[in-house]
């Protein structure tokens, strides 16, 4: 301990003095035989790398490594007069703090101008920019050829889809930004309260607006007038209408009632006149592609999996009371014992030692019936929602996407045949409503006991309890998560051209094998990644800022 | 669940029968219990209405599905295609496949490049994740904004693009194999023919070595609960760690030696008349030949002189024996020249007609091969020393490389793309594990004394591991999951392989069945590794 005490008193003493080299080098250099070795190979490859780099681009290097210099002159100036001018404080506390720090500023600041330069070179210096001239003969050596992105728009925008149908993808494109700038417009604290009923229209809008753009993108088909369909529709509604009665979500009112069962018979009959109108004649499905297809699909399966996410997180998390053990096992047994009938057939007629081992297929009747007894105690609503969940997250989404293109055929009847988004669609719906569940779970669990009890207590149905207490406070929570989880499905959207779709990442394809575009990839995917990067940016920031407006990680 | 069937009254029951039944049934709980029994029955009929409906469909289609190889049809000769010949080729294997191999050989050597791909990628995604999770902290502003941007980029591009933009704008753009770029003079290889890495080569000894490593760690384990009791017993601190590893190096250093010396699979195969009896003479034999008094001399001589000096080596192609013998020629700083064949009868041959002046290969090949020899008396087997391990450097020969191991360009470029891209990912969950140590706890550590190193062993990474590891094993499952994302550029991964065999055969169900099932076994695989590693390092709590 001694010792120690002596070299803290010299340390002072010598700072008192002035520049104390044997402390820097201890510092720096000499403090450890790692450190030491550490900071020799850093100058080993700094110097080399340098040397290299002189050759190839001699003026970039004398240039950052004489603007390293600088730094470091100032930085000991400021040393040396023990006072800092701001820059060199904030050269010396970001740039140059140590030796080794010295050394990787000049590696990486090397790194990033000449792979600066490099692109330059590739992006602009000996790029060619005429939509005219992109022919292979044509192409530069060295250089994009940015005339692609121009000359091809019609494709990435809409892909093959034909131009008599553009005046529709247009007006669909203003419907929803018109929409957007409506419900921002509306929702200005200045305008909140005076515009209640405008807002209350801009709802419904948005609540129908699937079925507005289903008809401006996918058309309707002149058809007679289906009188059962338009009653089962008022039917349907009547009845959500009593459950929702029910369960005291609504208060009954014979106006509501009246308005609520007509909507579908309403709603149907413009449909119909519509489909007879034929200005929305239906577009082939399978000629939607570019940027189009994407942000159909991206779109819907965000719409869609929120919702069917959050019922399977609800119900892999209910507690409602389970099938009890004296049914499982009974009926379990009864029905081992039932299969087994079948054993002693097809023990007979197996050829081969897996054969055999499975003619005895009824003990898997009872490992299930273990497994619903023991790990879910009988509660089914929680036992198949987590066995879905598990199932989907276990396989890649390629193959959910496959499955739905290749098996869907066989599901139904022979002869159908189904344009490829449905079915992709409703493939990435399902794997992206897994991932959600397990989000929105997170933020259930999230959600302390007591709010649960307390609900009780005031008397409130599950239903209520959900939408009043946990779900507004197990949302907000997870608002971060549920964006992240966002901006994967539209990103992950491009999968899709795997299987098959033009999609904005597909039409690449058709594109770079046009004669006119020959090889022009590269130029291509630069283009489309900086557009996924800027929807995924415009996500997230928006994400930030409705987790600062409801006060997200506050109390 | 709110209200309880029988409520215990202090009144005599007055109601009737069937108004105690109805209150039974209609319980919550019982109505739940019903609803749940009618959804298991919903499900198996559904699935069996599907089943049903697919068998139609399936025999609509042709009945190709289930036909047995007798022409019958029988569900259960539902995988019995996997027996027939494949008919293609595939183009990166781990193990031997040709065009005329079964179905089921095809889908093994996808299943192997999946986890070729997945173990290769979650090793590299650590290091790539951790470096870049920790360049994000650094006090360089230069450095964290640097990977502040690769974590952007890489997090709000989607993979796929990336994966095409390796594989066509860079992989595939890089030069012919004879320009290669070579980064920082590294024996690394980059070509439009993928990436050549050095790999190293086990020969037969190091089975015997590995026992000795074995050895080691079991020793590291004993020693390190005998001298922790010591400690406990005397209050004597002892460097637990240094001495095990230590010591571990001596038992590892003992059994390269033993197992160099103990095997004697390697042999030599010379003529009595080049008068060598043991490896060393090859040495005294090229100073004869060269007529120099040292072979540091060699460099006097021109290229050319030291190509029809240097020795004659035929080997077998792949062989162990090339890099076990070579790797000593280099150190001894002979000049040689390998000559390789497909058979070993081919090399006899080349042997035979004094094409070389040695032949290297295993002692019970030699010794087969010396008994086809017209003069099997005149030929000597000797043996040769055989490290354990040998390194395999690539380099060039002509047009091609030599040595080494080939990554080719698909694999690389997946590789690289999932490795960066999760690596993206990583890098985050590692910065926000370290940002979850609280301050306090480095400082309290200076405050007892601990030195840097310390500090961040001992206190710091074991708290930050806990963080770290629940979602790293998120992503290492999704790692896994994304190899099947090869199939855009033709990797010929499990998924890829399966597309064609479905192709091919038209069995769409059986080989969806097959890559769920494996692709589940993957990840349970992963998941029950990285669990059990949770278990370890998770906070026990009273």
């Amino acid at each position: 301990m001694t010792t120690h005490i002596e070299s803290t008193t010299q340390q002072e003493t010598s700072s008192s003095r002035g520049f104390n080299w044997q402390l820097f080098l201890q510092d720096n250099i000499t403090g450890s035989w790692y450190q030491a070795i550490l900071v020799l190979a850093l100058a080993i490859i700094t110097a080399n790398y340098a040397v290299g780099q002189y050759e190839t681009y001699p003026v970039m290097t004398i240039i950052i490594v004489a603007a390293w210099l600088v730094g470091i002159v100032m930085v000991m100036i400021g040393e040396g007069r023990r006072h800092h001018t701001n820059f060199s404080r904030w050269l010396k506390e970001n740039l140059l703090s140590s030796v080794s720090n010295i050394l990787l500023t000049l590696l990486v600041g090397l790194l990033i101008a000449s792979a600066f330069i490099g692109a330059l070179q590739w992006g602009i210096l000996n790029a060619t920019f005429d939509p005219a001239a992109t022919a292979p003969e044509l192409q530069p050596e060295d250089g994009a050829t940015w005339g692609v992105i121009v000359g091809a728009r019609k494709l990435l925008a809409t892909g093959v889809l034909g131009p008599e149908y553009s005046w529709r993808v247009w007006t669909a494109l203003f419907f929803i930004l018109g929409m957007w700038l409506l419900t921002y417009i509306s929702s200005r604290p200045v305008l909140k309260d005076k515009l209640r009923v405008v807002r209350n229209v801009i709802n419904g809008l948005w609540l129908l607006s699937p079925v507005i753009l289903y008809i401006f993108l996918a058309g309707v088909a002149n058809a007679p007038y289906n009188f059962t369909g338009a009653l089962t529709g008022g039917a349907v509604l009547l009845a959500i209408y009593a459950l929702l009665w029910w369960q005291k979500v609504i208060p009954f009112r014979w106006t509501g009632l009246i308005a609520t069962v007509a909507t579908w018979p309403v709603l149907y009959t413009i449909w119909w006149a519509i489909g007879n109108s034929e200005t929305f004649t239906p577009i082939n499905v399978d000629e939607w592609g570019g940027l189009l297809l994407t942000l159909i699909i991206a779109s819907s399966v965000i719409v869609l999996s929120l919702p069917l996410g959050m019922v399977l997180a609800l119900a892999r998390q209910s507690d409602v009371f389970g099938i009890p053990a004296w049914i499982i096992w009974p009926a379990g047994i009864g029905a081992t014992i039932w299969g087994f009938t079948s054993t002693p057939e097809l023990l007979a007629t197996s050829r081969n030692l897996v054969e055999q081992l499975l003619s005895f297929w009824p003990i898997m009747i009872l490992a299930i019936a273990y497994l619903i007894h023991r790990m879910f105690k009988g509660n089914m609503v929680s036992g198949a929602s987590t066995m879905f969940i598990e199932l989907i997250r276990s396989v890649p989404l390629i193959t959910l996407l496959f499955m739905g293109i290749n098996m869907a055929p066989f599901f139904f009847s022979a002869g159908t045949s189904i344009a490829k988004p449905w079915p992709v669609i409703v493939g990435y719906t399902l794997f992206s409503s897994a991932y959600m569940a397990e989000t929105i779970r997170g933020g259930l669990q999230a959600i302390p006991n007591g709010q649960y009890e307390a609900s009780d207590a005031l008397g409130f149905n599950t239903l209520q309890k959900m939408r009043f207490i946990i779900l507004p406070q197990a949302l907000r929570i997870v608002i971060p998560a549920i964006v992240g989880q966002f901006i994967g499905a539209f990103k992950s959207s491009s999968l899709v051209s795997i299987v098959g779709l033009f999609d904005f990442l597909g039409i690449n394809r058709v594109i770079s094998s046009n004669p006119q575009w020959l090889g022009l990839r590269v130029e291509l995917y630069v283009f489309m990644g900086l557009v996924y990067f800027l929807g995924s940016f415009l996500m997230s920031s928006y994400s930030r800022r409705l987790e600062a407006q409801l006060g997200v990680g506050e109390r | 669940m709110t209200q309880s069937p029988a409520s215990p009254s202090a009144e005599p029951q007055t109601a009737p029968l069937w108004r105690t039944v109805l209150g039974y049934l209609f319980d919550v709980r019982v109505l739940g219990v019903l609803g749940q029994i009618g959804f298991i029955v919903v499900v198996v009929f559904g699935v069996k209405a599907i089943g049903v409906n697919f068998a139609e469909n399936a025999q609509k289609l042709g009945e190709s599905q289930f036909i047995c190889r007798d022409g019958t049809f029988s569900y259960r000769c539902a995988y019995d295609f996997m027996e027939s010949e494949s008919g293609f080729d595939i183009s990166d294997t781990m193990i031997d496949h040709t065009n005329t191999d079964p179905y089921w050989r095809s889908f093994a050597v996808g299943v192997l490049n999946t986890l070729k791909v997945g173990i290769f990628g979650v090793i590299l995604t650590v290091f790539v994740g951790t470096f870049a999770g920790i360049a994000r902290l650094s006090e360089n502003w230069l450095i964290s904004k640097l990977a502040l941007w690769y974590v952007e980029l890489m997090r709000n591009t989607p993979l796929l693009i990336q994966i095409f933009f390796i594989y066509f704008g860079v992989i595939l753009t890089a030069p012919n194999l004879d320009e290669a770029i070579q980064p920082l003079g590294l024996p690394f290889f980059l070509s439009q023919r993928g990436l050549n890495i050095p790999s190293i080569q086990f020969t037969s000894s190091a089975a015997i070595w590995l026992a000795f490593l074995v050895l080691g760690i079991i020793q590291f384990q004993v020693l390190g609960v005998i001298l922790s009791r010591r400690e406990e017993r005397t209050g004597q601190p002892s460097n637990r760690f240094s001495t095990g590893i230590i010591a571990f190096i001596i038992i590892a250093a003992l059994g390269w030696f033993v197992s160099g010396a103990v095997s004697e699979t390697q042999g030599l195969m010379v003529t009595k008349g080049s008068r060598i009896r043991e490896v060393n003479d090859i040495e005294n034999m090229m100073l004869q030949r060269t007529g120099l008094n040292h072979l540091d001399e060699l460099d006097s001589l021109t290229e050319d002189e030291i190509k029809d000096f240097a020795l004659q080596v035929c080997v077998l192609e792949d062989s162990a024996s090339e890099t076990n013998f070579t790797s000593q020629l280099r150190k001894m700083g002979i000049p040689y020249r390998v000559r390789r064949s497909d058979r070993p009868d081919q090399a006899t041959e080349r042997y035979a007609d004094e094409k070389c002046d040695v032949f290297a290969a295993t002692k019970s090949i030699l010794a087969a091969e010396r008994a086809t020899l017209e003069n099997a008396s005149g030929h000597l087997i000797i043996p040769i020393k055989e490290n354990p391990v040998v390194w395999s450097i690539p380099t060039r020969e002509g047009l091609n490389m030599v040595g080494g191991s080939r990554m080719k360009p698909e694999f690389t470029a997946l590789l690289l793309a999932l490795v960066l891209f999760y690596g993206g990912t990583l890098a985050e969950i590692v910065r926000a594990g370290i940002l979850s140590v609280s301050k306090g706890q480095s400082e309290a550590a200076r405050a007892l004394g601990l030195n840097e190193g310390q500090r961040l062993q001992l206190i710091v990474l074991p708290q930050a591991l806990r963080v770290i590891i629940p979602p790293g094993i998120g992503v290492a499952l999704s790692l896994a999951k994304d190899t099947s994302l090869g199939i855009a550029i033709g990797f010929p991964d499990m998924y890829a392989a399966s597309y064609t065999i479905m192709n091919q055969s038209g069995r769409v169900l059986q080989m969806f069945v097959m890559i769920m099932l494996v692709y589940m076994l993957i990840s349970l695989g992963f998941s029950v590794v990285l669990n059990w590693y949770n278990e370890k390092i998770k906070l026990v709590e009273r």
